[in-house]
């Protein structure tokens, strides 16, 4: 009926977070057809979620809190000013960005989605191809059709700048404009999901910014990496 | 403007958080940075490595908010989920090097980080249950239990660690947690 011999022994493994990527999603597929192990995943879940409490309690440093709260006010005034909220209508100005309307993910990371937040689905790509972008430590991961924008020791941008993603799709030479804005954290690592599919463009390339982004590219080009 | 979100329940703080409020975010912030701190210096080890998991976490919550959905549980574990998940990616993105060091003999010493601070006298007695449930499971099935869930390490990782079937690794995991599970009870621990 279904594969659930191949799997029978993994629900402690799945929700204690113990299994690689791909065999994670392998598993998920089958908890969506096997009711058993979805059982026994939901009998088991409660156990692991309690295991943090388990952990000695620290408080956090103040310093941390600062740092995430500088960056949240910002894009905050950000979303403020493009009026992204979810109560509010698409600004006007990303309208003409129709291509990339399925691709929002929530009215805060429709704004920015910035490093890390797709780190996940990078640990373990087997099938993943990268392609060097023209600067050390910086690479474009390909996982069938999803590129990753994955770098080490990238600058800061300039004050009050931030970094653009664009894209050059295939058979053009105007680089089109994405939703992606970035800064990288401060080791220089930052990880982008580029929107949309790798199929229709030949270039990635990432630009310094306005905080709000822009249409054009108006900063200096920092790294372009071809596809090709 | 009048609207006391200290004295909003979780659920209803997300509402606001989903919209963009920074001041409705720092809430959730203050109520749960402690517990995402900890489960992060647990995992990581180091005060650095806890802090950047800890900031990526919350950062990637404030871009995702609209994905917290209060009927799959509560804000908190939702937060630990992601923190948990966060400190997992930089586990594994460590160097092979690193983690067969950490392998070798890291783990014992990471687990020791002990530096307490107070927290409410509830949030202490469900820690102490659950140390209680996992400290009084069989030795070999606490040690898979943590070596996956605060190592970050696969089953199959830790079969090679542990020169163990695989099977074996898993069904240590199964049967813990089914123990703890049963330990726990129902609603003494709200998770």
């Amino acid at each position: 009926m279904n594969d659930h011999a191949r799997w029978e022994d993994f629900a402690g493994a799945y929700v204690l977070g113990a299994m690689a990527t791909d065999e994670r999603e392998a598993f998920e597929a089958h908890l969506a057809t096997c009711e058993t192990c979805r059982e026994e995943v939901d009998e088991l879940r409660p156990a692991a979620q309690a295991l943090p409490m388990a952990s000695p309690s620290l408080q956090p440093p103040a310093a941390l809190k600062d740092r995430i709260m500088v960056e949240v006010e910002r894009e905050a005034a950000l979303l403020a000013s493009t009026g992204a909220g979810a109560d509010r209508p698409a600004p006007a100005r990303r309208e003409r960005r129709s291509w990339l309307s399925g691709w929002r993910l929530a009215p805060v990371a429709a704004a920015l989605l910035v490093a890390g937040v797709l780190a996940g689905a990078l640990l373990t790509a087997p099938d993943s191809t990268t392609y060097p972008f023209d600067r050390a430590g910086a690479e474009l991961e390909v996982d069938g059709d999803k590129a990753t924008l994955v770098a080490e020791r990238l600058p800061p941008p300039p004050e009050d700048r931030v970094y653009e993603v664009w894209v050059m799709p295939k058979g053009s030479d105007t680089p089109q404009p994405t939703d992606v804005l970035f800064t990288p954290r401060g080791d220089g690592s930052a990880e982008a999901a580029i929107p949309g599919s790798v199929d229709d463009i030949q270039q990635v390339l990432v630009t310094d910014e306005p905080r709000e982004g822009s249409d054009e590219p108006t900063g200096e080009l920092l790294m372009a990496a071809d596809l090709s | 403007m009048g609207l006391d979100l200290r004295s909003l329940a979780d659920e209803d703080v997300m509402q606001l958080v989903r919209r963009g409020d920074a001041r409705a975010f720092e809430v959730i912030y203050e109520r749960h940075s402690g517990a995402a701190f900890s489960l992060a210096y647990r995992m990581m080890g180091s005060r650095s490595g806890a802090e950047d998991v800890t900031q990526d976490a919350f950062l990637s919550m404030w871009r995702s908010g609209a994905r917290y959905d209060r009927a799959r549980g509560s804000v908190r574990t939702w937060v630990l989920g992601i923190v948990h998940h966060r400190a997992i990616d930089a586990l594994r993105r460590a160097t092979v090097h690193d983690r067969r060091r950490a392998g070798d003999d890291g783990i014992e010493e990471r687990f020791e980080a002990r530096e307490r601070t107070d927290v409410e006298a509830a949030r202490r007695e469900e820690a102490g249950t659950v140390r209680g449930a996992l400290s009084s499971l069989p030795a070999d099935q606490s040690q898979v239990i943590e070596l996956a869930y605060f190592g970050g390490f696969t089953h199959t990782e830790i079969a090679e660690m542990l020169d163990a079937p695989v099977g074996t690794v898993k069904g240590r995991m199964r049967l813990g947690l089914k123990k703890m599970r049963a330990q726990l009870g129902e609603g003494q621990v709200a998770v």
